[in-house]
């Protein structure tokens, strides 16, 4: 673990009374969540339990009913998806989404900071970004494709570009959904070390899964969704004990 | 399958840590190998291509026979005027428009009217209306980008068909259906000295339009688009302001669209709603550009030439049937059925089987990478022969299995 390195525990990332209904169907209901500054944070819940609607709504793919959104004490609530990006909030996709048909370097090089006139006209190729595009690619070890199309990589590997893809928009806050979803064993150890090292930098994590192997030994705060609002949270051995957490979710 | 390759990562990290030659090695030889060796003939080539390309261009006027070949040499430069400004929009974002051609009318409708009413010179008048077409499309295009897909397409023929029921019905201002006259810019011209001239005027509008296409295709601003092309809501999720980038290249089409009209609209000296704002104009649009290769400069371009052609000889050889467009209609469909990406990704690919010194990625063998490491070893491995030894065995078949590992997953 590398609570030692990470900073100490301020507000980051915060949501107020949070609401998205879909027709009847209440995803997310008054979700009240803080999420630990400089720590990964862990969201978890039985399936249906609102989880990516609400990662959603914090990236602005969605727009809330109600309720806000607070990064670093400014109100991003309702902004535009590309906004909340360029604020410092990267996010991955539950399905693992990156761009088919370029090539592994050509996905590095979308992320955007700034746009102003100047950098968009600029060439794509810039050196110094294709410097910092490959010493991603070596970090998440797939420098060697870095000129392949993308849609010919396996699912791991496009699961390690979409990560190298995100961590191109320097991001301080990254949203993994289910990052270990359909890759191996071996694989899901490499990106767990990879989010520790990436924490241990001082970037928060927040992080949507399943695998409960994973929650428990990466992440430092723990927070359980049951039916569209957080019902308990804490350390992971805390969460694990909770009796409100093993009837909904652990279901022991 | 999978396995192989993601178990891959995780064990060189294991390793990597330690040393940091392995990634070295083991990455950064073998993914830049394939395009050094099929660059410097290829630019070469594509020089060359370039160079024959512009001469013939340049020599077309003299080598036309007569007059009507001229004429339909225009013809054809128009419509490789309109495929590539409809290929700004098409072919970086994916939003196929069926309506470009309402921006086509307008430049046009406003280039004669501006000359006929306001007296305005020719190519000022031109310019003017290619401003107009620009400020006319920021509204158009805020609504028509509200909506993706099937949606966009309907919505682009909408504004076309809109148009021409205002230019049908306005006859007092517009003509009508009886046509407008607009006065020729050059009126102390023969007829196959203005077909020269106005010959050489698409040309340089064409070479403008090549050269700003590929201005934004080697730009950030053209990495968004086709991001947005690929995947919009990820590209939006990584920063890309998506709304904005669809509207400038949206405004940019249609710009050059309308200033194709307009010059259309100088040297035909004579308009018709039912022609000026057609589908049929919109469709060809996307026909010539998907023939060609929309991901392609001179995908465009190259399909206006062949469709353009077509339908010139299927008007002269029938010309009093609707034949030129069963002829198109058959076009389109076997462009669709065995060249979906366009007679230039398909070309390239045929001459890719053809050649095999161009080995990609997928062909490189483990025993061929071994006998580079090798021979890469020889040359500059004077100082630390002994040091050197020890990782190259590990590297090559290391390296390999990554290397073949995408043709698998491909076909």
């Amino acid at each position: 673990m590398t609570t030692t390195n990470a900073p100490p525990a301020t507000r980051n990332l915060e949501t107020v009374g949070l609401t998205k209904s879909f027709g009847g169907v209440h995803a997310v209901r008054d979700a009240t969540v803080t999420f630990q500054h400089g720590k990964i944070n862990a969201l978890i819940g039985p399936n249906g339990s609102g989880k990516t609607t609400f990662f959603n709504c914090v990236t602005g793919m969605i727009k809330p009913d109600s309720g806000s959104v607070t990064f670093r004490g400014e109100d991003i609530t309702r902004r535009a998806p590309h906004k909340i990006a360029q604020a410092g909030i990267g996010r991955s996709f539950q399905l693992c989404r990156i761009f088919p048909r370029m090539t592994v370097l050509e996905n590095m090089l979308v992320a955007v900071r700034r746009t102003r006139v100047r950098d968009l006209l600029a060439g794509a190729r810039n050196p110094e970004e294709i410097d910092k595009a490959r010493a991603l690619l070596v970090r998440v070890g797939i420098d060697h494709l870095e000129n392949a199309e993308a849609r010919n990589l396996s699912y791991g590997q496009q699961k390690l570009l979409e990560l190298a893809g995100v961590l191109m928009g320097d991001p301080d806050t990254i949203m993994l959904d289910e990052p270990a979803g359909g890759v191996n064993p071996a694989l899901i150890g490499r990106i767990g070390t990879l989010v520790q090292e990436l924490n241990a930098e001082g970037r928060t994590f927040l992080v949507v899964e399943h695998n409960m192997d994973m929650v428990m030994s990466l992440s430092h705060h723990v927070i359980v969704f049951d039916r569209g609002r957080p019902i308990a949270e804490g350390s992971p051995a805390v969460v694990q004990s909770d009796p409100r957490v093993l009837e909904a979710y652990l279901g022991v | 399958m999978p396995n192989a390759s993601d178990t891959r990562p995780a064990r060189r990290s294991a390793g990597g840590r330690a040393s940091a030659t392995l990634p070295d090695g083991a990455g950064a030889l073998p993914a830049p190998v394939p395009p050094p060796a099929r660059r410097p003939g290829g630019r070469v080539v594509r020089l060359a291509a370039l160079v024959v390309g512009v001469v013939l261009v340049l020599a077309f006027p003299s080598m036309a026979p007569n007059a009507y070949i001229l004429s339909a040499g225009i013809v054809v430069a128009s419509y490789a005027c309109t495929a590539t400004a409809w290929n700004f929009m098409g072919g970086f974002t994916g939003y196929v428009s069926l309506g470009h051609a309402a921006f086509f009318g307008l430049g046009a409708y406003a280039t004669g009217l501006l000359v006929r009413d306001l007296g305005l010179p020719s190519f000022v008048a031109w310019l003017v209306a290619g401003v107009i077409v620009l400020l006319v499309t920021i509204p158009v295009g805020i609504a028509a980008l509200r909506v993706r897909g099937a949606s966009f397409v309907i919505v682009s023929i909408a504004f076309v068909l809109i148009l021409l029921l205002v230019f049908q019905a306005w006859g007092s201002f517009t003509g009508g259906s009886d046509g407008l006259v607009v006065p020729r810019p050059f009126p102390d011209l023969l007829r196959p000295e203005h077909h020269r001239v106005f010959f050489y005027l698409f040309a340089a509008l064409l070479a403008v339009m090549l050269l700003a296409w590929w201005a934004i295709d080697r730009s950030r601003f053209g990495t968004g688009l086709k991001a947005v092309r690929e995947d919009e809501d990820k590209a939006q999720a990584l920063g890309v302001p998506t709304r904005n980038y669809k509207l400038v290249a949206y405004v940019v089409s249609a710009t050059f669209t309308g200033l194709t009209g307009g010059m259309y609209a100088l040297w035909f000296g004579d308009l018709d709603p039912i022609f000026q704002f057609s589908i049929m104009l919109g469709a060809y649009m996307v026909l010539m550009a998907l023939l060609g290769g929309v991901r392609h400069l001179f995908g465009p371009l190259l399909g206006a030439v062949i469709v353009g052609t077509g339908l010139e000889y299927f008007k002269l050889e029938f010309g009093d049937t609707q034949f030129h467009l069963v002829a198109t209609a058959l076009l389109l469909g076997l462009v669709v059925l065995f060249m979906p990406d366009g007679i230039i990704p398909a070309g390239i690919a045929l001459l890719k089987r053809f050649g095999p010194q161009d080995s990609s990625i997928r062909e490189i063998s483990a025993a061929e990478l071994l006998e580079r490491n090798r021979a890469a070893a020889g040359g500059p491995a004077a100082p630390g022969t002994g040091e050197d030894a020890a990782p190259r065995p590990r590297t090559g078949p290391d390296a390999t299995p990554d290397d073949t590992e995408p043709s698998e997953d491909d076909r």
